[in-house]
């Protein structure tokens, strides 16, 4: 796809078509020391710091094919290239899925998704995306094209290059295929949404839920705007100042039924009447897998906190800017804000003053999704700061002593 | 590469007192006979005795041990319990041995925030003792983990039969406090998931000690599931239960364990605790679904239907919490009752796709055959991770010999058919000539560029794991006896 000059600055851009022109590529751009950024479908290009040195493009979407898929060993190996929509596709005609959900699934790939480590609602009952990646192949900045893993579930090996290079924004290697284990997609699914008028009481509804029979797929808190105007939401009566807790259940039709009987009377003995149930999960389900790649507010942040600390952190959010629109994986203790206006004293001050001070004080991080250019905080302030930068600065050295995969993006 | 240089008695002498002083002489083991102890782990085949033992009380004490070490230019490995069955542990050129069974303390468990913060040398079974009534678990739960420490499940990134529902340790391990080869403190994750930056936590779990030494964990915590159906399927042939197996999961569904064992297995079995197995039975399945009760029975009866499709004389159903228990007893006791059926025994851990368990089942026995060797089979068949254990009398080194020879013969095979050489023990020094055999030398290339970014000068765990650290060309010699897995 055609990258826009203000994203990245492209003098040029190549689109190999195997791993070995992967390499051939690197070691061009290690002779003329350009740095190289890897393209998969341009999905989160915002995410990262802007990258200032100009350089060359590398679009993976000519790596796109199944290698592997023995159905019956719940397994699938595919290059990077491939979209998680074609990857879902496949599966689906064995009954089975990645239960990984992500915004814009007809573009973004298999790659870019492993490389911005993206989860979305389903990571609380089903596990988090590095849980499923069992085997990778990636070239480095010096031309080596390296694996681990491999192609079976169990497998301890060699160190796990798997989860070093999920979440690695493709500064250690250009991800060049993957073998993921898979699961069988559940007979049925239905949730439960509710609204709720405080932080007191959501946090009270999702301790109850901690402790609850009930095993959830997804455990989402939303807030703002946003969702004010979601039809499929209509009959909550949003406050504008309150929440809505959706709960998506999954499982054998028996399941479901019993976890929505038996979550519907928990939530009555806790003094909610009439949640919104509904089969299913068309709306707003869509809307809140494609919340965190909005590009249309002027600030977008991620926060990983310990779970009781999503409702104080959306608070002091919504202390800042209370038209803010906030979607949680609140299980697990991601938070997406998306501010409604951009603030006065700038994004350096937004993070350093207010959101690094209020994720840390429970545990936890924050860093940004979306800015406009030229917003850009330092490089410490970005990544929020107290990550180990030598010894991960050390790692990026050995893999790309050149720093020539995605310059400048990432945590050093 | 990094050679070893042994450190001279000189040396040694100034680094005990260094240490005493550094930590305590109650800390610090210097005796011949006190030093033997460590001389390996349940890896037996290779020994070599550490020079100095010492146990750490800190994370400064590990500090203070490591900056010791690094002045005296000696080297220094971390230990758990010792039940690796790699030999992971194994103090190779001597050295300083960091034993931290006494960093022991369960330091918070936070049930709203599911996690718990443990030391290194926290038993795996100590933790769940602690959750015991709380209605949450520690998924993993190695058979070991009456004895093994939660510090040497991350370094070995240990399994259990639990693993084929709740995953492995990587996936149940949040954050990792560590002192580096070179003294310093770094706290990679922590409560929150997602770490800033580079994963790597997820680099250290499995890194088999060579990356830094494990001090802090944060482990997440599992809710227990409301209930539980275990069935035992009666096969004929070892091929219908492998076939079963095949089924259950190509049908899509994920049981919390499934286990196999073959007839040889089954006479010892039967002969130790008296269960009443079927003696005649060539296979059977042990299986165990859990989760919602409302799920249950569906999930059972399909899975006795698929049993029943591939030629399965009978399924039993385990009627009480009782029969359960004593099953799981039987299972996980195997290895105690192998000593009904031979002298010596060794136990091979490799992986397939789980659709080839039957050709690797056959080529098992035909190796067995071949070497003319008793080979019996008790293993996690839903993971498709193999556990054959060669039966021989070790007084007799003929026979030895041809047990090394199957064994790497089994491995051969799992790699032929798209496997691994471990599932779940490590490759520590035992199988550190199979890497060059499964990975390519850039790979190799690359895991040592890993290493050599945490640990550049090599005196941390030297020679484990990757031939390229100096460990390649080392003779086997012997196979030994192995504790259970």
């Amino acid at each position: 796809m055609p990258v826009s000059s203000d994203i990245l600055p492209l003098q040029k851009t190549s689109d190999p078509a195997t791993a070995a022109e992967v390499v051939d590529l690197v070691q061009q751009a290690r002779a003329a020391t350009t740095p190289l950024y890897p393209i998969g479908g341009g999905t989160s290009l915002h995410f990262g710091l802007r990258a200032k040195t100009p350089g060359w493009g590398v679009t993976l979407s000519k790596l796109n094919r199944v290698v592997d898929f023995p159905a019956r060993d719940m397994t699938i190996t595919v290059e990077a290239g491939i979209t998680l929509a074609e990857l879902a596709q496949t599966l689906a005609a064995e009954g089975q899925r990645l239960p990984v959900d992500v915004p814009a699934a007809d573009k973004a790939t298999v790659g870019g998704v492993i490389a911005t480590n993206w989860n979305g609602p389903r990571r609380y009952g089903q596990g988090s995306l590095r849980d499923f990646v069992i085997g990778i192949e990636a070239v480095d900045g010096t031309g080596l094209l390296f694996h681990g893993g491999g192609r079976v579930v169990k497998n301890v090996a060699g160190y796990d290059f798997c989860k070093l290079l999920t979440g690695s924004l493709g500064t250690l290697g250009i991800i060049t295929q993957v073998t993921f284990k898979v699961r069988p997609i559940p007979e049925r699914s239905a949730w439960l949404a509710c609204s709720l008028s405080s932080p007191k009481q959501a946090e009270a509804m999702l301790a109850a839920l901690q402790q609850s029979a009930v095993v959830p797929a997804a455990v989402e808190l939303l807030a703002g705007p946003v969702w004010q105007s979601q039809s499929a939401l209509d009959e909550l009566k949003l406050d504008p100042r309150g929440y809505a807790l959706l709960v998506l259940l999954e499982g054998t039709a028996a399941e479901v039924l019993w976890m929505k009987d038996h979550l519907r009377r928990e939530w009555r003995d806790a003094g909610v009447v009439n949640p919104l149930m509904e089969d299913g999960c068309a709306a707003p389900w869509l809307q809140i897998i494609e919340f965190s790649a909005d590009l249309d507010s002027p600030i977008t942040v991620q926060a990983s906190v310990k779970p009781s600390g999503v409702l104080p952190f959306i608070e002091v959010c919504r202390q800042r800017d209370p038209n803010c629109s906030v979607l949680a994986h609140a299980g697990n203790g991601t938070v997406f804000v998306r501010f409604a206006t951009f603030p006065d004293k700038g994004l350096g001050q937004l993070l350093l003053g207010d959101l690094q001070p209020a994720a840390s004080a429970q545990q936890g991080h924050v860093v940004i999704l979306n800015a406009p250019p030229g917003a850009e905080a330092t490089n410490q302030s970005y990544w929020g700061g107290e990550a180990p930068l030598a010894l991960m600065t050390a790692v990026k050295r050995r893999f790309d002593p050149l720093n020539l995969l995605n310059r400048g993006r990432f945590v050093y | 590469m990094t050679t070893i240089v042994p450190p001279t008695t000189q040396t040694l002498t100034r680094l005990a007192d260094e240490l005493r002083r550094a930590i305590g002489s109650e800390n610090v083991l210097t005796a011949r006979s006190d030093l033997l102890v460590y001389e390996c782990d349940g890896f037996v085949i290779e020994k070599n005795s550490p020079d100095v033992v010492v146990f750490p009380r800190s994370t400064a004490d590990v500090v203070k041990v490591v900056q010791c070490c690094n002045r005296a230019d000696v080297p220094f490995v971390p230990r758990g319990a010792g039940t690796s069955l790699a030999g992971g542990c194994l103090p190779i050129g001597g050295g300083v041995m960091i034993v931290l069974t006494r960093l022991k303390n369960i330091l918070e468990i936070n049930y709203r925030d599911r996690y718990a913060v443990v030391e290194p040398g926290v038993v795996n079974v100590h933790l769940t003792n602690a959750l015991k009534g709380s209605g949450y678990h520690y998924a993993p739960d190695p058979s070991s983990q009456g004895a093994c420490t939660i510090g040497g499940n991350v370094a070995t990134n240990s399994g259990g039969p639990h693993t084929l529902k709740y995953g492995v340790t990587v996936n149940h391990v949040l954050g990792i406090e560590a002192v580096l080869a070179d003294g310093s403190v770094v706290q990679l994750g922590g409560p929150a998931e997602d770490p800033l930056g580079l994963d790597l936590v997820g680099a250290m779990v499995g890194s088999e000690g060579t990356l830094g030494i494990v001090t802090k964990v944060w482990v997440k915590l599992t809710r227990n599931p409301q209930g539980w159906r275990t069935m035992l399927a009666i096969f004929e042939s070892c091929d219908d239960a492998t076939q079963a197996i095949s089924e259950i999961i190509g049908a899509g569904i994920v049981p919390a364990a499934l286990e196999m064992m073959d007839q040889g297995i089954l006479v010892a079995i039967e002969a130790a605790f008296g269960f009443g197995f079927p003696l005649d039975a060539q296979a059977i399945l042990l299986i165990e679904v859990d989760g919602l009760e409302a799920g249950l029975d569906q999930q059972r009866d399909q899975i006795v239907e698929l049993c029943k499709r591939s030629n399965a004389r009978e399924v039993r159903l385990a009627k009480d919490e009782k029969e359960r228990l004593k099953l799981w007893k039987c299972r996980k006791q195997a290895f105690g009752a192998i000593g009904r059926l031979s002298p010596s025994y060794c136990t091979q851990d490799g992986v397939v796709p789980r659709t080839q368990l039957p050709n690797i089942l056959r080529k098992i026995i035909e190796i067995g055959t071949r070497y003319d060797l008793k080979i019996v089979n008790v293993f996690h068949a839903g993971d498709g991770n193999i556990h054959p254990i060669l039966l021989f009398d070790e007084r007799q080194p003929e026979q030895v010999e041809r047990v090394l020879l199957a064994s790497n013969e089994i491995l051969e095979a799992c790699l032929a058919s798209g496997g691994s050489v471990t599932g779940e023990h490590g490759i520590g020094v035992e199988k550190i000539h199979f890497m060059q055999k499964m990975f390519t030398p850039d790979d190799l290339q690359a895991m040592d560029n890993l290493r050599q970014a945490f640990n550049p000068l090599g005196k941390l765990s030297p020679q484990k794991m990757l031939p390229t650290a100096g460990g390649c060309g080392m003779e086997q010699k012997h196979p030994g006896r192995r504790a259970a897995l």
